[in-house]
């Protein structure tokens, strides 16, 4: 009998976790260890952060979920992984640390024969000084979408300002990102379309000034270096429309910016052109920047040898070409495929853990030497495609031998489709709904945009929130393991 | 008074860009365009979907 250890209960680990146990079946051996006893759908968090949806909508129990699965749950935070086992064995194991009220912060040693690491980002507050509160947690000075319980004291801040604004008093509202090198631009671009959107409908919009700052070097990149799209006959960038409904909502943005402080009411940033500036604000949301969760990895003999398995971010090193060199050599062939680290078979990385090779979006610096450029993100359907090859691999791998082909899910390989809220509405909302293929970009097989324009396009309108409070309902159905739910695609 | 062409007066990152005028807003909310949309966009998301597995 086999045992899967998956690291992270989120898109990617849950979904290389229920596959891998509807694959072995009883055979084997499936245990997930996260910290969160519940799982989130994060796209909705942006809904708890303006009001229009509550925790408990975004949220559910894993315990019942796993148990009905078979899947042995451990409420846990992994430490450290030992591949070589210690010195009285050789068995690989990981050690956890219990999050359990009952027990936390009790460790044991968990083995295993594979090794999923799903781990999902470290949200590096503390990059920026005063962005966090010095001890890897979020500051006060701003508040975040980022998780739900986040997202639930941004609404309470933001209906604070919006109750200032409606006794007459002008309000100033900064979102974006909190760092040179963030990604989830996204989530930040729907977060201040919704406040925007909300504030119309609270009739305290003309006592709003509501500003954008971010990393882009041009609205509209998204971490994918923008995408290209057909329009009326036209092949048009990303950049038109996103600063077109900038300028139609009344939003002002500053781009190619790296947040280096945070205060209260007031940030400094460092711009492309190497000039340091300052903004003020009554309300910030400002996305942190991502690192690895700060897995360490032991050898045998006790010494550490987490460069072996980590880059320096944190992220797991994984088939990638991590030695591309300047952007001019970039390929989608240094992106990765099978997701197995390259010094032990028996170990993955699936979803945001994995180390990408390098950013999609171009390389930027100011004069300072500071990078500013969007690095790239891993969406949810990405990170459940690998998840689903990674547990498909492995299941391969127990059932049929190590040295089988293994399964492939390259982002140079595969198109991801996206909806952007633009504001809540079962009747006035809208959203942008796009599809991008391939994620990152193929220039050699797309000379030009480096995507195929047949399948690469974006539209904001009513239909685009319908579709974005239906795949809501839907990935919770599907991650409740609901009858059907294998038939709902990643 | 063209309402939606009052914010390229206001900087000059907005009088660069392009913003929709009535009718093309109005269409981002006709249920009945909406409607055929959703349909099409579904369309065009199942076909990535399907390319990408």
């Amino acid at each position: 009998m086999a045992r899967i250890v998956i690291m992270g209960g989120g898109v990617s680990g849950h979904t290389t976790a229920t596959f891998a146990k509807k694959w072995l079946g009883k055979d084997h051996e499936v245990v997930v260890v996260t910290p969160n006893s519940q799982w989130n759908w994060i796209p909705s968090n942006i809904w708890v952060g303006v009001g229009q949806m509550s925790k408990k909508d975004v949220v559910f129990p894993l315990a019942p979920v796993y148990k009905k699965a078979g899947i042995d749950f451990r409420q846990a935070l992994a430490v450290s992984i030992h591949p070589e086992g210690n010195a009285n064995s050789n068995s690989p194991y990981i050690v956890i640390e219990s999050t359990k009220e009952d027990n936390k912060g009790e460790r044991e040693e968990l083995t295993y024969d594979y090794l999923v690491n799903a781990t999902g980002p470290k949200l590096n507050f503390d990059a920026t000084p005063g962005l966090g509160n010095g001890e890897g947690q979020m500051g006060t000075n701003t508040v975040s979408v980022c998780t739900a319980d986040h997202a639930v004291h941004a609404n309470e801040e933001l209906q604070k300002i919006f109750d200032k604004a409606k006794t007459g008093a002008r309000q100033k509202i900064l979102v974006g990102t909190g760092h040179g090198m963030c990604t989830c631009q996204g989530a930040a671009f729907e977060y201040i379309f919704n406040i925007e959107h909300e504030a119309k409908k609270a009739g305290v919009r003309d006592n709003l000034d509501i500003k954008w700052i971010s990393n882009e070097s041009f609205l509209g990149d998204f971490g994918m270096g923008g995408l290209h799209m057909k329009v009326g006959g036209y092949a048009v960038s990303s950049k038109l429309f996103a600063e077109s409904l900038y300028a139609e909502r009344n939003v002002d943005w500053i781009i190619g910016a790296h947040t280096s402080k945070v205060e209260a009411g007031k940030i400094e940033y460092e711009l492309l052109d190497g000039t340091m500036h300052e903004e003020t604000f009554d309300f910030a949301m400002l996305i942190p920047p991502f690192a690895g969760v700060g897995l360490t990895a032991v050898a045998k003999d006790g010494s550490d040898m987490s460069s072996e398995l980590f880059l320096p971010n944190g992220f797991m090193k994984v088939d990638a070409k991590y030695d591309a060199g300047a952007y001019e050599n970039w390929k989608a062939s240094d992106w990765p495929v099978t997701y197995q680290n390259p010094s032990y078979d028996n170990i993955f990385a699936a979803g945001i853990a994995f180390a990408p090779p390098h950013l999609i979006s171009k390389p930027m610096s100011s004069p300072n030497g500071t990078p500013i450029n969007p690095t790239p993100p891993r969406t949810g359907m990405p990170a459940g495609i690998i998840g689903k090859a990674v547990a498909h691999s492995v299941c391969d791998m127990i059932t049929k031998g190590k040295d089988v082909e293994l399964h492939k899910a390259s982002m140079a390989e595969m198109g991801a489709a996206c909806v952007a809220s633009a504001g809540k509405g079962i009747l006035d909302g809208s959203a942008a709904a796009m599809t991008v293929y391939p994620v990152v970009p193929d220039f050699e097989k797309y000379p030009g945009t480096g995507r195929d324009t047949d399948h690469t396009f974006g539209e904001i309108g009513l239909a685009g929130h319908w579709i974005k409070h239906i795949l809501h309902h839907m990935f919770i159905y599907k991650a409740k393991l609901k009858p059907g739910w294998t038939l709902i695609p990643e | 008074m063209k309402k939606e062409e009052l914010n390229f007066g206001k900087s000059d990152q907005f009088n660069l860009t392009m913003i929709p005028g009535k009718f093309a807003k109005g269409m981002r909310t006709c249920k009945i365009w909406q409607l055929f949309r959703f349909a099409v966009i579904n369309v065009k998301m199942l076909v990535v979907v399907a390319k990408s597995h």
